[in-house]
């Protein structure tokens, strides 16, 4: 049992609270020293996993292939090595035919490794295809502080479902680079109100993004993946036509407002207030999500 | 070169099937007697949760109405416009999209060719480009992460030391040809009257196997993803 924040967690102690006890096998764990080669010449420490833990465990006594990111390794980036981790564990999951869970905390592509970790991300994307074709449950887990960005949004939206707390965001430019670009009227990236309003997981869940909402806890969110590992997502032409629809109508709906709360509003939600401050479960099953 | 020539260096007098509508380009066409999809941005044109599903509903009414058509990807695109609404919208669940029709078409069995013609930067080339069977590269075309004056603003490392580290790292170099040597494009063509025959042999030459890891070990340019890629492969099985 534990009550611990998701969010505050790091790497190892996600898979520690989220895997069965004891049942974690790392691969290429850091005493193998798979690490980076660009960061040393850029004068900059390596870790000796690359901000990543992969390996194979049961949860909910289901066996999974499991991964999670670093994000106190810079931003949880994903490099060559990094990449490369998690195509092979992909690559497994559909081989096995077994469920692959991702514990995401990641600003996306590492920029110290250029186009290098860029290409690894789009053979990643090509390998939970793989696994999604084969039958093998993709699942990305979107509860940290950093969140799911750019390269690594991208990713979690491609696979055949999303698990989100009400911390996680998911997204591509992050509000820092919006605020730059846009200006500070634009989008006040110190307003974390409006930052989490935006890409977090209520709003994404609101809008049907995030398949299933839940609070902010160790347990909840292992029973929220447990409550996946038997179900996929196989892509097929009724199902992407039913979401070109679906988000065809959202951009007709939505496009033109910018106040998140007008969502909210739209899909049912009368007290924005409460809604901000309820537990993300109370949240969730206080209105229907419009799938869309 | 204007759009209109570039069409008609691929697919000739065909190319009236192609319209450019928001500097997305979507129709039909032929590659010598070869009919093809295309799908593309052109002009550098950011792309957003629109043109996302501009290409994806060209996309499934390929593979609705045009059984077995191969579908050409070209790319020409800065990214994504930092745009808070866009992101609000859920912009990557919509490039996310793009990609699983894609998978979907590449499911019912038509080959996806890439060809980068101009600007193929970042998050743009990621949402379609990157997911083709076969990617290639004109030799003016601008592919990569980012240049390294962009990289040198986030990371804060001066410009001339990633500008000097490039040289021996091709990841770090903007361009066609270090992209390459990452595995990334398969082989880079001139813009010259050879496209034609050179898109027609890349379609039939097509399979779905992503090779790029091992391209980019053997040619150098990413000596790593390979391995390790195959090491995790090798210690899950034991």
């Amino acid at each position: 049992m534990s009550l611990t924040p998701y969010h505050e967690l790091k790497a190892r102690e996600r898979i520690a609270v989220i895997a069965d006890a004891g049942s974690f096998r790392e691969i290429l764990p850091p005493p193998e020293r798979v690490m980076s080669t660009y960061l040393p010449k850029l004068g900059i420490p390596v870790s000796f996993d690359d901000g990543l833990a992969i390996g194979h465990a049961t949860i909910g006594g289901k066996p999974v292939y499991l991964a999670a990111q670093v994000g106190q390794f810079v931003g949880g980036s994903v490099g060559e090595v990094h990449s490369a981790k998690l195509v092979g564990l992909l690559k497994s999951a559909a081989r096995d035919k077994i469920p692959c869970v991702f514990l995401i905390e990641s600003g996306g592509v590492r920029l110290h490794e250029g186009s290098s970790g860029e290409i690894g991300i789009a053979e990643a994307i090509r390998a939970v295809f793989s696994c999604r074709a084969a039958g093998a449950t993709t699942l990305a887990v979107i509860g940290s502080d950093i969140g799911a960005y750019g390269g690594m949004g991208i990713l979690s939206s491609c696979c055949d479902f999303r698990l989100m707390t009400e911390h996680g965001r998911l997204g591509i430019s992050g509000p820092i680079v919006i605020e730059k670009w846009m200006g500070k009227q634009a989008f006040d990236s110190a307003n974390r109100a409006l930052v989490w309003k935006t890409s977090g997981g209520k709003t994404r869940y609101v809008l049907g993004d995030a398949d299933l909402l839940v609070n902010d806890s160790a347990d909840s969110v292992r029973a929220g993946i447990i409550s996946f590992l038997s179900k996929s997502a196989k892509p097929d032409l009724a199902m992407v036509e039913a979401r070109q629809a679906s988000l065809e109508a959202r951009l007709e709906k939505f496009g033109q407002i910018s106040d998140p709360d007008e969502i909210w509003k739209t899909c049912g939600i009368t007290d924005i207030a409460a809604a901000s401050l309820a537990e993300a479960e109370d949240f969730a099953k206080s209105f229907h999500p419009q799938n869309s | 070169m204007t759009t209109a020539d570039l069409l008609a260096h691929f697919f000739g007098a065909s190319a009236t099937g192609i319209t450019i509508s928001n500097k997305i380009a979507t129709g039909y066409a032929k590659v010598g007697d070869q009919d093809v999809c295309v799908i593309g941005t052109v002009d550098g044109t950011y792309i957003d949760n629109a043109a996302a599903l501009q290409m994806s509903e060209q996309v499934l009414d390929c593979v609705r109405s045009k059984p077995g058509v191969p579908i050409v990807m070209l790319v020409d695109s800065e990214g994504q416009e930092p745009n808070r609404t866009a992101e609000m919208l859920g912009l990557p669940v919509y490039f996310g999209h793009l990609l699983t029709c894609l998978q979907v078409a590449r499911e019912a069995g038509h080959k996806l060719i890439t060809v980068a013609t101009g600007k193929a930067i970042g998050g743009a080339f990621i949402c379609y480009g990157m997911f083709a069977d076969s990617i290639y590269a004109l030799d003016s075309a601008t592919v990569g992460l980012m240049p390294v004056e962009a990289m040198s603003a986030v990371t804060k490392i001066p410009v001339a030391i990633l500008e000097e580290l490039s040289k021996t790292l091709p990841a770090l170099e903007f361009g066609a040809a270090p992209f390459a040597l990452l595995g990334g494009v398969k082989a880079v063509w001139p813009t010259d009257e050879t496209l034609a025959d050179k898109l027609s042999a890349a379609i039939a030459a097509a399979t779905p196997e992503d090779t790029r890891a091992a391209l980019g070990k053997e040619r150098g340019g990413r000596p790593q993803a390979y391995d390790v890629q195959q090491r995790v492969l090798a210690e899950s099985a034991r």
